[in-house]
């Protein structure tokens, strides 16, 4: 114990220097994970059902961008072959005054049908991290995204309001990192009263009775699931074939547009990544040959008392690794500090900058162990070659 | 105990002209014997003394420790034959700024492979007899030149190694320090070392057993 003591105190610099590179290693990657979360996730839903919404520019709310979705489509959906269960729902924004520029990471209410399961084969129910999910026959009751929760403090029996009525929070979500941390999940009649209230041309419509229109003609979209065997894309191409008036995405291609759409970031968070790998690599590796150029003269004193390569390398081993895994575990507990801090701030405005994957601090703590015992391992193989003689004199 | 013999060392100036720096040295000490080297500074008497102690190579010329072509061996060999057979006391002591005096001194038998209770009871008997013991856990800058020197000593006489080699042990202390570090090399080779001494002190060379001269690469009596 003593011994690792005094190697630490006498590297104090060098693991200064690793915990900093580190550090920046973790919270550059953590930032990559983090988006990486976002479109696995979102990935992951659109390909567990199929999205559909009536025909039209309408709204243009949520994942569909489509108009009205009368109840009849919706049972002409079901009868397709291949389809399992439909879904009604309901997506608004939760403040339409704001731009719906980025729809990924904007605050949506999400109203659902809950006489019918949910079809969506990822997520047959969303995680509740506190409280419960919907049940059929709620009113006026919520079901809020992590990160919504955080933004507002709230927690399971707090209170949010919407439109002018007041919602009692029944539940909290696990955090997804994905869209629908930002959710507040209704029962759609809810939903239903909300777009109208929302809406001017809908009142409008509805006022004029120029449409015969029920509440239940009121959905923005629908989920859609599909019989075991069956192929989600075949199916979704005959809903398009088979039902008139309707925009179906097929989630193969709504997969690949969510991607496509997020593919700079997505890029730009790699680019990081392997940026930081490179110079948070480069740093850490300079940091330690250079710990072990500075004790040159050491190294020639301990060889001129009889160390032989082996004993030498093992001790320098040791002590790279002692250094590296301090060094290592403080950068690691830095970032990690450091991102909690501002996703503290940033969790105000719904948002989390950082995801620690337990895969990326396993990695990085690997990564600079290796890393500093294989540029001590190079720098002492260096230093060992020259005769002991030859190491106090540079070292003098 | 050391017979080295057509000891042959060049280096190179800046220029890339060579410059010799043994020619055919010869150098024979038995147990026992307290061998003084002296000789202007840069003549090459810390060449030799690092030659014979195997901290460099030869260009030409062997070493030999009693029966033992060391100079022959390999790297490890090499190191192996110092932890076995040499002590060294070196002008500007090279301790170890990271270490305490007591580690500094317990080094030596820790590569030896003689680490362990009777090494470290052995090395607080020299750091008490060197009149050092109250300094053991002070670390090398909080200590004078003479209780460097001192530790270092110490540490050279560890594993009684039977040949010691000294490059100018006084050279950077004051009177009494550097007469108490030659007391402790007499008092080596009177209980049977081989004792080389490199130094410009007149007196080092007082009890010697032989003094020498390096003068144009070779050693002179």
């Amino acid at each position: 114990m003593t011994g690792l003591r005094r190697i630490l105190r006498g590297y104090a610099f060098t693991i200064a220097g690793i915990t900093i590179g580190v550090a920046g290693l973790v919270a550059l990657g953590a930032m990559s994970e983090r988006i990486v979360r976002f479109i696995e996730g979102g990935d992951r839903f659109v390909l567990g059902q199929i999205s559909v919404a009536g025909r039209g520019m309408g709204m243009g709310t949520g994942f569909t961008a489509g108009g009205l979705l009368p109840a009849a489509a919706i049972r002409k959906i079901a009868e397709v072959e291949g389809v399992a269960g439909v879904q009604s729902q309901v997506m608004l924004p939760l403040n339409p005054t704001t731009s719906q520029f980025m729809t990924l990471t904007q605050e949506l209410v999400l109203g659902l049908d809950l006489s019918v399961p949910m079809p969506n084969r990822h997520f047959r129910e969303l995680p509740v991290r506190a409280g419960r999910f919907l049940r059929e026959g709620d009113r006026r009751v919520a079901v809020v995204g992590a990160a919504f929760a955080a933004s507002r403090g709230l927690g399971v029996g707090g209170s949010v309001t919407l439109e002018g009525a007041s919602y009692q929070v029944v539940g909290v979500l696990e955090r997804m990192l994905t869209a629908p941390d930002r959710f507040v999940i209704v029962p759609i009649a809810d939903a239903r009263e909300q777009w109208v209230a929302k809406d001017r041309l809908l009142q409008a419509v509805l006022a004029s009775g120029a449409a015969a229109l029920t509440a239940a003609d009121l959905n923005t979209g629908a989920a859609v699931g599909w019989r075991d065997g069956a192929d989600p894309d075949a199916v979704a191409l005959r809903i398009r074939a088979g039902v008139a008036g309707v925009n179906v995405q097929i989630p193969s291609e709504l997969s690949q547009l969510l991607r496509s759409s997020t593919a700079f970031f997505s890029a730009l968070f790699a680019g990081i990544g392997a940026l930081a790998l490179v110079i948070g690599g480069l740093s850490l590796a300079n940091t330690m040959a250079a710990a072990v150029f500075e004790r040159i003269r050491d190294f020639g004193v301990k060889r001129a008392l009889g160390a032989t390569d082996v004993y030498l390398g093992r001790e320098v081993l040791g002590e790279s690794l002692a250094v590296t895994l301090t060094g290592g575990i403080a950068g690691i507990a830095a970032a990690l500090l450091l991102g909690a801090a501002i996703d503290g701030w940033a969790a105000r405005s719904s948002q989390q900058l950082f995801h620690f994957s337990p895969r990326l601090l396993a990695g990085a703590l690997g990564f600079s162990v290796l890393l500093g015992a294989a540029a001590a391992a190079w720098a002492t193989f260096r230093v060992v070659s020259l005769s002991p003689a030859e190491a106090i004199r540079r070292g003098a | 105990m050391l017979r080295a013999s057509g000891l042959v060392k060049s280096y190179r100036a800046p220029s890339g002209a060579p410059i010799r720096v043994l020619a055919g040295a010869e150098l024979t000490v038995k147990g026992g014997e307290f061998v003084v080297v002296a000789g202007p500074s840069g003549s090459g008497k810390s060449t030799l003394l690092n030659v014979v102690g195997l901290l460099e190579d030869a260009d030409a010329g062997e070493t030999w420790y009693a029966d033992e072509c060391v100079s022959a061996l390999g790297r490890n060999g090499r190191s192996r034959a110092r932890a076995r057979s040499v002590g060294f006391v070196f002008q500007s002591f090279l301790l170890l700024p990271s270490l305490t005096a007591l580690d500094n001194v317990l080094l030596a038998a820790r590569y030896a492979g003689r680490g362990g209770p009777d090494a470290r009871r052995r090395a607080l008997e020299l750091l008490e007899e060197l009149g050092v013991a109250d300094r053991k856990d002070h670390f090398p800058p909080q200590l004078s030149g003479g209780e460097q020197q001192r530790v270092a000593y110490c540490r050279a006489v560890l594993n009684d190694p039977p040949l010691l080699l000294a490059d100018e042990p006084t050279g950077n202390l004051d009177d009494a320090n550097g007469a108490a570090i030659l007391e402790g090399l007499r008092r080596r080779a009177r209980a049977g070392a081989a004792v080389v001494v490199v130094s410009h002190r007149p007196d080092a060379a007082a009890g010697a057993t032989a003094v020498y001269r390096l003068r144009n690469g070779v050693l002179e009596a």
